[in-house]
């Protein structure tokens, strides 16, 4: 069959003169999965997504109402790990995490460290896991059949394992404004019942449940370090580190304000407290009757933002595993992961005392806070060593750029093109 | 006077070539040149030979008299047996001197000629000659230009494309008057032979793209393309998937629009639906007639599209999930005249919204395949006397019903996403029913997910709103006046953004 082209009327080329060097240069950092504003919803949504469901319930429970405080000084650290993750961003614009690793401590080194951050994101995920279920069998459901209903969740989380970062960070994005919605309408609900914030003065009047409080609850820090994905692969601009960084404190001061409401609340009467409880009960008896239960539909679509941090984590568990045994079989890994997960939530987090001891054992709160910091600093410590191995040049050579360019995404397509423009059409350095 | 030698020896040389091409051909009978052809054709009979005397040899004419048109073979008839002609021995100069069509070409290879016969071309052979002088006398019954029935508009151009792709062509030209328009031609089929017009602005689409359609188009190997959604699977990057990666219009001036956006458009002979790639999904939000309406009152428009898409997919599940699971989010008086209206029902709510839902599909499968006055009875049968029957039989109950009916109605305000909606919208229905709200909203991820992870050639799939693209928001939600959108849109590649200064 003949398939010459026959380019009857080609002719005319640039006629407007503008086209020939006016190419929009968005083809550039082809291999950049994420953008800037990207990072910045995956970062708003991480800082608050499971900050108010178990955890200010857990906090109360066991400090009264100095629980907000607690939070706020988990939050802090949480941040102080998300500047290391910028930090390390800036400096590694190009160069991901595993080949920063494999630089830093050899391949067999990165290996090893992976494996343990892969039981740590592992162990992550269980909680988030556990959190979501748990709000929905108190709170949502009468009848919550856990062992079926994960089903659907394992299913949004073996399809997530099988895309790309590039497809969960335009998800993500997608979702802020639903997230910025549902908090705005429990935000006003909350104003306009009237909850006395002020029942939680004078504050700090039994310092030793605080530090135990925060001690016990230190399996909750580490909202970030599914961050790790985006070193080396995000589009970093000249401000998207300050933004980042705001966002990731508004979504703080929310959760946290959050937890001040639920603590004026109950934090008198901590007794009264339980997994059912949250920022929703102390709403329904007011507007019910007359709008239905928006502020539980509020908070039934903000969880969204938990099932994102529970994508995110099943992600980094994926990659992880996919980096350790060295090949990129995403479906397979994926597949094994759900059966874990089933496998742990099932038979033993979805009963609320193996879980509650479990998180708040003494090796999950000492193990937990230890990665938190451990896996940004590493990254920095990589980054910085790696800046000076290039001769001070942010993010090094293209020759230490993996040959794929990750472990289970597919690498650079025309759809970078796009992205870059979504980011004003390349990156600022 | 200086070039005058060079004329004369050009011409000597011409006609040493022809005097040598004469001997070479010399043992060629222009009635073996006829049976060559005709040996290739299952049916010969379908092919009219006529032999005439072309000035001063024997010759003949193979026509296809289904596909030419009749006053061309009479003209050419009566110029090649004319006064004027009688002087004239080889095809060349019968070429030049006798015939005087508008394109003519001669060849020799036989598949080429073939081909060009089956397209409607004439052949001409004649004595002592091997090649065919191809006339092109190409006419083919075609309807005439009409409103297209998919895309109708109370304002704006009422034009559409019919299947001749010359008149296609022409109605995109008549709009596209730069010689920045490329049509590059190409046949696919090994059967078929079907001439496909890729179209595009050279100054604005993004050659990566170009040339990444037109290889994609060359591997194709198929016996035959009959209309242009052959094609649609052989461009898309994900074939399988529930959404359609590409643009189909039927209107010039939604086509010519989508070049200047820098896209690409795919015309196939013999189909009046041009795909146009790339393609995002705020496409099927976006009505040719946005553009010639006040801009405030297209963007209103826009808002209640994407209300009523999120309506029909979501309205059945999320009025299973309540009733199943969640009637404490219903406010109270409403959830008191829901339990009246369900009491004493046989069917749990999720048996008895699928049935509604696939009964209204089965109507509307039907009420589109009868013809349409039988049509009309059907649907007046089936939405009217059976849904009024089914709930007075106390079978299905009025919200129910009333649910559906909203749902379907709003999902015809997209009319292009009613296929992919309506299986979704079966989906979210089941799960809601059995998983209540978190089935719902983790189904909705997976399927936001899913959308998210399309591309099509370099464009994501739901740009401008992931990745966010805040310049294309003046042509997504709203519609901004014309004047104020300088820039092509960004989601879609091309080498040349500035559109107005």
């Amino acid at each position: 069959m003949e398939k010459a082209y026959d380019k009857t009327r080609s002719a005319g080329k640039n006629a407007d003169g503008k086209t020939g060097g006016a190419s929009r240069r968005i083809g550039e950092n082809s291999d950049k999965q994420s953008t800037s504003k990207q990072l910045i919803a995956v970062v708003f949504i991480l800082s608050l997504a499971t900050k108010m469901f178990l955890l200010p319930i857990y906090l109360i429970q066991s400090t009264g109402r100095d629980a907000y405080i607690v939070l706020a000084v988990m939050c802090a650290f949480d941040l102080v790990a998300l500047a290391a993750w910028i930090v390390s961003m800036r400096l590694s614009p190009d160069t991901d995490f595993f080949t920063l690793l494999s630089k830093l401590i050899g391949k067999v080194g990165a290996k090893i460290f992976v494996a343990f951050v892969a039981l740590f994101y592992f162990f992550k995920l269980n909680v988030v896991t556990t959190e979501t279920l748990t709000f929905y069998s108190d709170n949502v459901f009468a009848d919550f059949d856990a062992a079926i209903m994960i089903f659907v969740l394992l299913i949004f989380l073996a399809a997530v394992a099988n895309h790309t970062l590039r497809a969960l960070g335009r998800l993500n994005e997608l979702l802020v404004p639903l997230i910025v919605v549902c908090i705005l309408i429990l935000g006003t609900i909350v104003v306009m019942t009237g909850v006395d914030v002020f029942n939680v003065l004078p504050a700090m009047r039994e310092p030793d449940s605080f530090n135990s409080a925060l001690f016990r609850h230190a399996a909750w820090s580490g909202d970030f370090t599914p961050l790790a994905l985006f070193v080396g692969r995000t589009q970093m601009k000249k401000h998207t580190g300050k933004i980042a960084m705001t966002a990731g404190a508004v979504g703080t001061c929310v959760a946290v304000f959050f937890a001040l409401v639920l603590c004026a609340a109950f934090g008198n009467v901590p007794s009264l407290i339980d997994s059912s409880t949250n920022i929703t009960s102390i709403l329904q008896y007011s507007i019910g009757n007359v709008y239905g239960r928006i502020d539980l539909f509020s908070s039934i679509l903000w969880s969204v933002g938990a099932f994102m941090e529970t994508a995110f984590f099943f992600y980094c568990t994926a990659r992880c595993i996919a980096f350790v045994i060295g090949r990129n079989n995403a479906f397979w890994i994926a597949l094994g992961t759900c059966v874990a997960l089933y496998c742990t939530q099932i038979f033993a987090m979805t009963d609320p005392t193996i879980f509650s001891t479990v998180v708040t054992s003494a090796a999950a709160a000492v193990t937990v806070p230890i990665f938190t910091a451990a896996i940004p600093l590493l990254a920095l410590v990589a980054s910085i060593v790696e800046r000076h191995r290039s001769g001070g040049k942010r993010g090094g050579h293209a020759d230490i750029k993996p040959k794929k360019p990750s472990y289970g995404d597919d690498g650079a397509s025309g759809a970078d093109a796009c992205e870059n423009a979504a980011d004003g059409g390349g990156a600022k350095r | 006077m200086c070039d005058a030698p060079s004329v004369e020896s050009r011409r000597r040389f011409l006609y040493r070539f022809s005097l040598h091409n004469c001997v070479r051909r010399a043992q060629n009978t222009f009635m073996e040149n006829v049976q060559r052809v005709l040996d290739k054709f299952a049916t010969p009979s379908n092919i009219v030979t006529h032999e005439l005397k072309c000035g001063m040899v024997a010759g003949a004419l193979l026509i296809n008299p289904d596909l030419s048109d009749t006053a061309t073979v009479r003209a050419v008839v009566f110029a090649l047996e004319s006064r004027a002609a009688a002087e004239l021995k080889t095809l060349d100069e019968l070429m030049r001197h006798a015939v005087l069509e508008g394109e003519l070409e001669i060849s020799e290879d036989i598949d080429d000629c073939i081909n060009r016969l089956l397209n409607g071309d004439m052949l001409l052979c004649i004595d002592g000659d091997s090649r065919y002088l191809i006339i092109n006398a190409r006419s083919y019954p075609t309807r005439s230009i009409m409103e297209p029935p998919t895309e109708t508009v109370m304002r704006g151009p009422r034009e559409g494309f019919i299947e001749d792709l010359r008149t296609n062509l022409s109605l995109i030209e008549r709009r596209l008057k730069t010689p920045d328009l490329a049509i590059d031609k190409i046949q696919i089929g090994r059967k078929t032979k079907t001439n496909v017009a890729i179209c595009y602005i050279l100054s604005v689409a993004e050659p990566r793209i170009v040339q990444k359609i037109k290889d994609r188009l060359d591997k194709i190997d198929i016996d035959g393309i009959v209309d242009s959604h052959y094609l649609v699977s052989y461009i898309e990057e994900k074939p399988y998937s529930i959404f359609t990666q590409t643009g189909i219009s039927e209107k010039p001036d939604i086509v010519a629009a989508k070049l200047l956006e820098g896209r690409i458009a795919l015309i196939v002979d013999g189909s009046p639906m041009v795909v146009t790639v790339p393609f995002v999904m705020i496409e099927e939000f976006q009505a040719g007639e946005d553009y010639y309406q006040r801009s405030s009152y297209s963007s209103f428009v826009r808002l209640l599209r994407y209300a009523g898409l999120l309506l029909a997919t979501l309205l059945p599940g999320l009025y299973v999930a309540l009733q199943n699971f969640h009637y404490t989010l219903i406010p109270v008086r409403f959830m008191i005249t829901l339990m009246t209206a369900i009491k004493g029902l046989p069917l749990s709510p999720l048996a008895e919204t699928l049935f509604v839902l696939v009964l209204f599909e089965i109507i509307r499968e039907a009420s589109v395949r009868m013809p349409r006055a039988v049509g009309m009875a059907m649907s007046i049968v089936g939405a009217l006397v059976l849904g009024e029957t089914a709930v007075n039989a106390g079978v299905i109950s009025s919200p129910a019903v009333m649910i559906t009916a909203l749902s379907s109605i709003a999902l015809f305000t997209v009319p292009n996403l009613i296929g992919p909606m309506s299986v979704l919208r079966l989906v979210f229905t089941l799960v809601g029913g059995l998983t209540g709200l978190f089935g719902l909203i983790l189904t909705g991820l997976i399927t936001l997910h899913y959308i998210c992870s399309l591309n099509a050639y370099g464009t994501p799939y739901l740009a401008p709103f992931a990745p966010l693209l805040y310049s294309d928001f003046k042509d997504a939600i709203e519609r901004a006046p014309l004047d104020d959108m300088k820039k092509r849109p960004r989601s879609i590649p091309n080498i040349n953004p500035t559109r107005q200064a």
